[in-house]
């Protein structure tokens, strides 16, 4: 067991090492000029474009940049930047371009309104896709298991943005019934009566999913013998879907919710940039569109190690929790 | 094999019922239907499905239409990416016309080009990338997926474990970052590209960047389907009269796999030309003037109040060549799976 947990873990700081490698590359090593955005339309001179090259301290070979940003994840460093020196402890993502804000804090001033869409987000479609998912499988075979069937897979095919989109431009924009979404500067009450239609959108969306997920596990464990086994000792119906059947069907479920929350974590991408939510996936999306390396570098860091992290916790708690997953 | 690394789409497939009086998994072996190969099986399944004759039906004509872009624009009497400033109000940019019998779904506001030509040969690009995209990582995750499961050991264990990196990256943002640097490298030094130009490399690069990221998933599931494969007897018998590995790969065991790898590839078409359209709306797709429905969406997107003509048309297409693929993927997975009976 720990030589099959080690194993792992070792795996997985592997794969985390590569990403970091091979998106620093992408980014520092490619082709991507952020003095070149940042003087737009202006034209700077040569001279202009140096000076703003050497005080980002772009002019250095990639190896040496990345030895310093590697330093700086795990003890920290110290950054000049315009002239002065900044601290900068670990784990640090250095410093925005634009902004001049630290990175770490950049993402993390966001962070509070990703996760709170994300598990407003999560309580919807939970609460929607179990109970939706329970109830098919209890009336499988009957015309609303095929309605719910039909439904979910009808509404989880449509391009998720389309249907996002539709939803914030006629039921928040032309048609005030929900409310914009607001910065939380300005006020607690605003900011989160704004997220309640992006986590409408992207709880229901989400939902189709798990609808399908808990039918189908529920139905396999409906028809396996300790359920007839509960159900003829004269154990109540609801007893035996809800605390017989429904545990042992749920761990399913439970993994791609690690995975899911994992993702939606890491920022929302589209709904956030639809609704115009100041979360982390805007910021990223603001970012990439400005040539912004280090807050880029830092979303993607960010969000790999969510994911890498939350793929080994799940797999480790599998092979505590089910005695018949081989470890290899 | 770790459970962990199970994504939704894959857990999405145990939605069939399992039928406790059907043999387990093969199609091969019911009576009624003896000597027939699965896939002809399928196939039949498939013709009395209304669904998905319904839903071909839609693609056929999104198809055409794609096909026939520029005859359908010439019966219209235009052409794409003309300017017709006459019919924009000074004022305020919108066209001063509806839909009409010279433009049918009206022009588009501040420019003035007809938009029914900019929707006809909008579908080009998506289906051109989706079932090209398609095609592609389904040849690399079959190679890579036979290879993994077929000669084990250290070949697996690398890609699996690229497979791993892969999947932690955050797909999206890796995406929208790749495609402006992909696009740099292939600009030649001290050279500005004309919007032509740019459109066309980006065409290439959002086909390199699905395929690099869409072969996981079939490549998983063939590794593990050839992991069992490979124990069977034909297999072990070919392997004895020395039969080249290339053969046995290729001869004997990718026949049985012909299911899973249709279904696999008619469900990935749809999940292509939703990225597709979801690039170009962020702005990381196609560019002007290459027509394509994701970007005449984003760009509708301030004036669909007052001119919904310039939104819907894009948005259903989109939407209902994305649905009917789906379906059609649904129930080619429904024909395959001697599961579901009907």
């Amino acid at each position: 067991m720990l030589i099959y947990i080690a194993r792992r873990i070792a795996m997985a700081i592997s794969v985390l090492l590569v990403a970091l490698v091979a998106t620093f590359l992408l980014f520092f090593a490619g082709p991507a000029d952020p003095a070149q955005s940042m003087c737009g339309e202006l034209r700077c001179s040569q001279q202009k474009l140096e000076d703003i090259r050497h005080s980002m301290r772009l002019d250095r070979p990639v190896p040496e940049q990345f030895a310093e940003y590697f330093k700086g994840l795990f003890v920290g460093r110290d950054i000049i930047q315009s002239g002065s020196i900044k601290e900068c402890s670990a784990p640090c993502l250095g410093y925005s371009f634009r902004s001049q804000r630290e990175v770490k804090g950049a993402i993390l001033a966001r962070f509070p309104t990703t996760a709170t869409l994300a598990l407003m987000a999560m309580s919807i479609f939970l609460t929607i896709g179990v109970s939706t998912g329970v109830l098919a499988a209890r009336r499988r075979g009957t015309g609303l298991d095929r309605f719910v069937v039909g439904f979910t897979q009808v509404f989880g095919a449509i391009p998720y943005y389309i249907v996002a989109l539709l939803f914030a431009l006629y039921l928040t924009v032309l048609n005030p019934v929900l409310p914009r979404a607001a910065n939380i500067s300005s006020g607690v009450g605003p900011w989160l009566v704004g997220l309640i239609a992006p986590a409408i959108v992207l709880g229901l969306v989400t939902s189709t999913g798990y609808v399908r997920y808990t039918r189908s596990s529920m139905v396999d464990t409906l028809a396996q013998d300790y359920v007839r086994t509960a159900r003829s000792k004269g154990i109540s119906e609801i007893r035996v879907v809800y605390k017989h059947a429904l545990r042992a069907a749920i761990s399913p479920v439970v993994t791609i919710l690690g995975l899911d929350m994992a993702a939606l974590l890491s920022g929302t991408l589209i709904t956030e940039q639809i609704f115009s939510v100041d979360g982390v996936g805007r910021l990223t999306i603001q970012s990439l569109f400005q040539d912004d390396l280090p807050v880029i570098m830092g979303a993607v860091l960010i969000s790999a190690f969510l994911v890498v992290t939350m793929n080994l916790v799940v797999d480790i708690a599998y092979s505590f929790v089910d005695p018949r997953v081989r470890l290899g | 094999m770790s459970l962990g690394q199970g994504t939704s789409s894959e857990l999405a497939s145990l939605t069939v019922d399992g039928d406790p009086t059907e043999p387990d998994g093969s199609a091969e072996g019911t009576d009624r239907q003896h000597g027939r190969s699965p896939s002809q099986i399928a196939w039949d399944r498939l013709k009395g499905d209304k669904i998905a004759i319904i839903s071909f039906g839609t693609v056929v004509f999104f198809v055409l239409v794609a096909v026939f872009a520029p005859l359908l624009v010439k019966l219209e009497g235009e052409v794409l990416n003309q300017y017709h400033s006459d019919l924009i109000s000074a004022l305020n940019t919108y066209p001063i016309i509806g839909a009409n019998t010279e433009h049918w779904f009206g022009v588009e506001p501040r420019t003035g080009r007809d938009l029914f030509a900019v929707w006809a040969y909008g579908a080009r690009p998506s289906l051109i990338i989706g079932f090209t995209a398609a095609t592609l990582s389904t040849i690399v995750g079959i190679t890579l997926g036979l290879l993994a499961g077929y000669l084990g050991g250290k070949v697996d264990k690398v890609i699996g474990w690229t497979i791993d990196l892969l999947l932690s990256l955050p797909l999206l943002v890796v995406v929208l970052a790749v495609v402006p640097v992909i696009q740099q490298r292939f600009t030649p030094v001290g050279e500005t590209l004309t919007a032509e130009q740019k459109s066309g490399i980006r065409f290439y690069v959002l086909i390199a960047i699905l395929v690099f990221f869409g072969w996981i998933g079939l490549a998983r599931l063939i590794r593990g389907e050839v992991f069992s494969l490979r124990e069977r007897e034909f297999v072990q018998a070919a392997k004895v009269i020395g039969v080249k590995t290339r053969h046995i790969l290729f001869k004997e065991i990718l026949p049985n796999l012909v299911g899973p790898i249709i279904v696999s590839a008619s469900i990935a078409v749809p999940a292509y030309i939703t990225y597709e359209a979801t690039l170009s709306y962020l702005g990381a797709g196609l560019v002007e003037p290459t027509p394509s429905w994701g970007r005449t969406v984003s760009n509708a997107q301030n004036a669909y109040a007052r001119y919904p003509l310039f939104l819907w048309p894009p948005v259903l297409s989109i939407a209902s060549l994305v649905l009917a693929l789906t379906m059609l993927g649904e129930a080619i997975r429904d024909a395959f799976d001697p599961n579901t009976r009907r």
